[in-house]
C-alpha cells in the first residue's frame, strides 16, 4: 500500500533512540572537532592572550597567501573543468557507442580512486619531465638541446595531474545517469532525423547535467584539498593552500600562521562542501563521491 | 546507438583510446616500466634491472610498507565501527537533527588531510590529551579522514536496505540485539566490506596528515617515497609505488572474494 | 504436493497432540478507539473493531483506506495516537514489535535473503531462545504443514513466488503467535496460485481452529472466499462489518455494495415500509416491488435497491417474486456464465446466468424475475 502507509515505514520504534549516537558523536568530537576548534582558536590567540584578527590581518595581507589562495582556486578551477569536459567524454563513449570490454574499462577507471594520488604525479616526471620521455623524444626528433616542452613544473602540470586523478569521480555519476537514459529515447530521437551533436545537446545533456553538477562539485571539493600531488611536482610557484600550511607548520613551525591558513583553507573547503552538499539534495540521488 | 555509421564509430573508439591511453594507461605503465629500470636515458629504459626491488625488500621500506598496512587496517577497522555504529544510530532519528547530524559525521571528508593534521598537532601536543610522538597520532589521523566514508557507505546500504526484513524480524520476537547481529548486518555485509576496503585505501595513499604528524620509527610507505623522490631517487620511488599500488589492490581484490550470502540479493 | 496431502499432514500432526492448540493461540485482537495521524495527518480514525478468538477477519478497502495501517498497528510498527490495542487479554499498545506474539506474513514474502528456508524458520524460535532439539522439530512440522518439507535447504531466490510464501506462512506460524497478521498475503502471486494458495490458508485454518487471523487485502473475493467477518474500511474509517454472507447479501451502504462485488443499484421510492411478513413496497419508475423491509426508512424517501447479478433470473423462484420486463441491450458470454443487460423502467439491470443456448438477441423484449428476499434497500444518502 501506498501514499498513506508510506510514513508508517519510518516510525518503526517508539523511543527516539539519541542515545545511541552519542558515543560516535563524542569519539569524532574528541579527534576531529576539538583539534578543529583549537585551530580556529590558536589562529585568533596565537602567543598572545586575548582573541584578536591581527595575525589574520599579517597573513591576509601576505603576498605568500594571496599567491596560494589565488593558485589553490585557479587550479581547482581549472582541474575541475577539465574533469568535466574529459569525463563526459568518456562516460559518452562508454555508454553510448559500445564496443567490447567498455565496462571492464569503466572500472578500471574506477579503480584508480583506490590508487595513491601522488602516482601519477611521480609518473609524470618520468613522461613529461625535463629528461622524460616526451622530451628525449622530441629532442631527437627536432634535434633540439634543450627540451622543449616545460609545462610539468607550473600549475599546468599539477591540472593535468588533477585531471587524471579526478576524473572517476565525475565518471562514475555520469554513468549511472547515462544508464538511466532509454536507449529507445535515443533511438526514436535519431528515427526523427536528429544528429548525434543535436542528441548530446537536446537529450544526453540535459539529463547529465545533475551528476556533472555533483561529480563537479565534488572535484572542486578534493582539487582545493589535494595536496600529494602539488608536493610530488613541486613546481617553483605553485605553492596551494594545503601546501602552504605544511611549509609553516613542518618547516617554519609557526603554528600560528599555519593555523590562520589552515582556518581560511578549512572554510573555503566548507563553503565548497555545502555547495557540494546543495547540488545533491536539489537534485537528488547522485552523491558523486567516495560514497 | 548513438553513433551509426562506421566511420564515426572508429572515429569514436580512436578518440577514446587516445585519452584512455594518455591519461589512464600511459602513467600506470611508465610507473611499473620505471620500477624495473636500471638507467633511462633514452626514450625507454636503456636495460631492466629487479635492483630497485631487491633493495626495497631488504631495506627499512619494507617496513614503511608494514606501517602502512597495520595503519590501514587499524583506522579502517575503527571506521568501520565508529562509521557503522552512527549510520545505525542515525536510522532513529527524525527530521532537522538527523540533516544536521548527516553533516556532522560526513564534514571529516571535507576538510584538507594538512589541516587535520595541524589540528591534531595543536590538540594533542597538550594537556588533556598527549597523543604527540606516538603512534596514534597517524592511526587517528587516518581514522578521521577515512570515517566520513564508511559511514557513507553505509549508510546509503542501510537506506537500500528496506525496513521490511527488520520489521520482519521484530515481528517474530527478535530483540533489537539479536536482530542486528542476525538480520541487518549480515544483509549489508557487502556494504561493510566496500566501506573498509574504501577506508583502506584512502589509508594506504594518505600523505597530507601522515607528514604532519608521524613519530620517528612509524613512517608510512608514501612519506618514504616522497623523502626518496624528493631526494632525486624516482627509479625507487617508483618501485615502491608499485609496490604500494598492488599491496593496497591486492587487499582490495582478497576483501572482494569474502563470500556474502546476501550478495544476490531480490 | 497435492492440497489434499497437505492437510492430510496438518491432521495427522495436529492428532499427534503437537502443540497447535497451546493455549497461546486463540487471543482475539481488539481496536479500542484506535486513531493514527502523522502530524495533523489523521491517516486512522477511531477504529473501534474486536476479532473473536479463532476468527478470519478480512479488512478490505481500496488503496490509501488505511487497512494496511490498522494491521501495522496490531503488529506495533504503528504507534496508535489514541486509543488501545488488545491481543488476547494483554493490553500491547505499549509493547514493541517482538514482545507482542505475533505472527506476520507480507506481500513480498520478506523472507531473509541469507538464510536457507529452514533458518527462516527457525529464526523466530531462535530469537525466542528454544532448545536446539526443539527449534529442528518445530521447523520440520511446519514445513510440513505449508508441504516444503524438500527444500529446507535451499535459499529464498531458489523458491517460485508461491513457495516463498509457503515458506514465510510456515515461519509466521512457527513461533506459535497468538495471533496472524496477514498484509496482502496474494498480493503478488499470479491468478491460479492465489487461487490455490486461498484454498490452502482456508484447509490450514481448518487444521487450527482457534488461530485468530487478521487479513488484509484489497481483493473481495479473497475476502469472501476466507473471512469469517469482514470490516471494509474507506479513508481511513471502518464504514461496514460484519459476517461475510449477510455483508454481501445486504450491504449496509452503497459503497459496500459496490466493493463486495458487482451489484444492480436500482433508484427506488419507499411506498411502504411494512408491507407484511417483513417487507416493503417500492416504486421503480411506474411499477411496484417487494422487497426486504429495512427498519429506519420513512415512506416517500428515495432509497438504492441493491439487486446482485445472479439474484435476476428468467424464471420466477422464491416467494414473493418480482417480475419486470426488460428489453436486452447487451449480451455477453463469459465461458462459464452469461451477463445480460437490459432496459427497464428508464434504468440498466446486468444478469448472470448459466450459458444459455440460445440466448436471445438485442432488442428483445422478455421478463425476468428476481424474489424479495435478494433486494435489499440502501438508504440514498449513505
Amino acid at each position: 500500500m501506498t501514499s498513506i502507509a508510506a510514513p508508517a515505514i519510518r516510525r518503526t520504534s517508539f523511543n527516539t533512540g539519541w542515545q545511541w549516537v552519542l558515543p560516535p558523536l563524542f569519539f569524532l568530537s574528541v579527534l576531529f572537532f576539538y583539534p578543529l576548534a583549537l585551530i580556529v582558536r590558536e589562529s585568533l590567540l596565537g602567543h598572545g592572550r586575548s582573541l584578536s584578527l591581527s595575525h589574520y590581518d599579517a597573513v591576509f595581507t601576505s603576498g605568500l597567501f594571496q599567491d596560494a589562495l589565488l593558485h589553490t582556486i585557479v587550479i581547482a578551477l581549472a582541474a575541475s573543468a577539465g574533469c568535466l569536459v574529459l569525463g563526459f567524454v568518456l562516460a559518452l563513449v562508454l555508454s553510448f557507442v559500445a564496443f567490447p570490454g567498455a565496462r571492464l574499462l569503466a572500472r578500471l577507471i574506477d579503480t584508480f580512486i583506490a590508487l595513491p594520488t601522488f602516482l601519477v604525479a611521480l609518473s609524470f616526471t618520468f613522461i613529461y619531465g625535463s629528461a622524460g620521455i616526451l622530451n628525449i623524444s622530441l629532442m631527437h626528433l627536432l634535434h633540439v638541446r634543450l627540451p622543449p616542452v616545460d609545462f610539468l613544473y607550473s600549475a599546468w602540470g599539477v591540472i593535468l595531474a588533477e585531471v587524471t586523478v579526478y576524473t572517476p569521480f565525475v565518471l562514475r555519476p555520469l554513468l549511472a545517469s547515462f544508464s538511466l537514459i532509454e536507449p529507445a529515447q535515443i533511438e526514436i530521437a535519431n528515427s526523427l532525423g536528429a544528429g548525434p551533436w543535436r542528441i548530446i545537446r537536446q537529450v544526453i545533456l540535459p539529463a547529465a547535467i545533475p551528476a556533472l553538477l555533483a561529480g563537479g562539485s565534488l572535484c572542486l571539493l578534493l582539487t582545493t584539498n589535494e595536496f600529494g600531488i602539488v608536493l610530488f611536482i613541486s613546481a617553483k610557484g605553485v605553492i596551494t593552500l594545503p601546501l602552504l600550511v605544511y611549509d609553516q607548520a613542518v618547516q617554519e613551525f609557526d603554528y600560528t600562521t599555519a593555523c590562520v591558513i589552515a582556518a581560511a583553507n578549512i572554510g573555503l573547503s566548507l563553503t565548497l562542501y555545502s555547495l557540494y552538499r546543495m547540488i545533491i539534495t536539489r537534485f537528488g540521488g547522485f552523491r558523486a563521491g567516495l560514497v | 546507438m548513438l553513433v551509426w555509421s562506421r566511420s564515426g564509430r572508429i572515429g569514436a573508439w580512436l578518440l577514446f583510446s587516445l585519452l584512455f591511453g594518455v591519461i589512464y594507461v600511459l602513467p600506470v605503465a611508465v610507473i611499473a616500466i620505471a620500477s624495473f629500470a636500471g638507467q633511462w636515458n633514452g626514450v625507454l629504459p636503456s636495460h631492466l634491472t629487479f635492483a630497485h626491488y631487491a633493495r626495497a625488500v631488504h631495506s627499512s621500506l619494507s617496513a614503511e610498507l608494514r606501517v602502512s598496512l597495520i595503519t590501514g587496517v587499524m583506522a579502517s577497522a575503527v571506521a568501520l565501527v565508529v562509521g557503522t555504529w552512527a549510520a545505525l544510530a542515525l536510522r532513529k532519528i527524525y527530521g532537522a537533527s538527523r540533516l544536521v547530524l548527516d553533516i556532522v559525521f560526513f564534514i571529516p571528508s571535507a576538510v584538507p588531510s594538512v589541516s587535520v593534521g595541524l589540528g591534531l598537532l595543536v590538540a594533542f601536543s597538550r594537556p588533556p590529551i598527549l597523543l604527540n610522538g606516538t603512534i596514534a597520532m597517524v592511526v587517528v589521523a587516518h581514522f578521521v579522514l577515512t570515517s566520513a566514508f564508511t559511514y557513507g557507505n553505509v549508510s546509503a546500504g542501510l537506506a537500500r536496505l528496506g525496513p521490511e526484513f527488520e520489521q520482519m524480524a521484530e515481528s517474530l520476537g527478535a530483540r533489537p540485539g539479536y536482530r542486528l547481529r542476525h538480520v541487518t548486518l549480515p544483509l549489508i555485509t557487502p556494504y561493510l566490506i566496500a566501506a573498509f576496503s574504501l577506508s583502506f585505501a584512502l589509508s594506504m595513499g594518505e600523505l597530507g596528515a601522515t607528514m604532519m604528524v608521524y613519530p620517528p620509527g612509524w613512517r608510512t610507505l608514501p612519506v618514504g617515497i616522497f623523502a626518496l623522490a624528493d631526494r632525486g631517487d624516482i627509479f625507487e620511488s617508483a618501485t615502491l609505488t608499485v609496490l604500494l599500488a598492488c599491496a593496497t589492490l591486492a587487499v582490495l581484490v582478497g576483501l572482494s572474494y569474502i563470500p556474502t550470502r546476501a550478495a544476490s540479493r531480490r | 504436493m497435492a492440497p489434499g496431502a497437505v492437510i492430510d499432514d496438518v491432521r495427522s500432526a495436529v492428532r499427534a497432540g503437537s502443540s497447535w492448540s497451546s493455549p497461546k493461540l486463540g487471543s482475539g485482537i481488539g481496536f479500542e478507539d484506535v486513531t493514527v495521524s502523522y502530524g495533523k495527518l489523521v491517516v486512522l480514525a477511531s477504529l473501534s473493531l474486536t476479532i473473536e478468538p479463532g476468527e478470519i477477519m478480512a479488512l478490505i478497502g481500496p488503496s490509501g483506506s488505511a487497512k494496511t495501517t490498522a494491521l501495522r498497528a496490531v503488529a506495533g510498527f504503528v504507534r496508535p495516537a489514541s486509543g488501545r490495542i488488545r491481543i488476547g487479554e494483554r493490553d500491547v499498545t505499549d509493547l514493541p514489535p517482538h514482545a507482542r506474539d505475533i505472527g506476520m506474513v507480507v506481500q513480498n514474502y520478506a523472507l531473509f535473503p541469507h538464510m536457507r528456508v529452514e533458518d527462516n524458520v527457525a529464526f523466530g524460535l531462535r530469537a525466542r531462545r528454544e532448545a536446539k532439539e526443539a527449534v529442528k522439530q518445530r521447523v520440520a512440522e511446519c514445513l510440513r504443514m505449508v508441504g516444503m518439507s524438500a527444500y529446507t535447504q535451499r535459499y529464498p531466490r531458489e523458491l517460485s513466488g508461491g513457495q516463498q510464501q509457503r515458506v514465510a506462512i510456515a515461519r509466521a506460524l512457527a513461533v506459535r503467535p497468538r495471533v496472524l497478521l496477514l498484509d496482502e498475503p496474494l498480493s503478488a502471486l499470479d491468478a491460479q496460485i492465489r487461487h490455490s494458495m486461498l484454498q490452502e490458508l482456508a484447509r490450514l485454518h481448518e487444521a487450527m481452529p482457534s488461530l485468530t487471523v487478521l487479513y488484509v487485502t484489497h481483493d473481495q473475493t479473497e475476502a469472501l472466499t476466507l473471512a469469517d467477518r469482514i470490516a471494509i474500511m474507506r479513508d481511513g474509517r471502518l464504514v461496514a462489518s460484519g459476517p461475510s454472507q449477510a455483508l454481501y447479501r445486504e450491504p449496509p451502504t452503497r459503497f459496500a455494495a459496490e466493493f463486495l462485488g458487482r451489484a444492480n443499484l436500482l433508484p427506488v421510492t419507499l411506498e411502504a415500509a411494512d408491507a407484511g411478513d417483513g417487507l416493503a413496497r417500492v416504486r421503480l419508475g411506474e411499477i411496484s416491488l417487494l422487497v426486504k423491509a429495512r427498519p429506519g426508512l420513512s415512506v416517500g424517501r428515495d432509497c438504492l435497491l441493491c439487486i446482485r447479478p445472479h439474484g435476476i433470473a428468467m424464471r420466477p423462484g422464491g416467494r414473493p417474486s418480482n417480475e419486470l420486463t426488460g428489453v436486452v441491450r447487451a449480451m455477453q458470454w463469459q465461458g462459464d456464465l452469461h451477463s445480460v443487460t437490459l432496459e427497464t423502467q428508464g434504468v440498466l439491470i446486468r444478469m448472470i446466468c448459466a450459458p444459455l443456448r440460445d440466448p436471445p438477441s438485442l432488442g428483445v423484449r422478455f421478463p425476468i424475475h428476481f424474489a424479495a428476499e435478494d433486494a435489499t434497500l440502501i438508504p440514498e444518502d449513505a
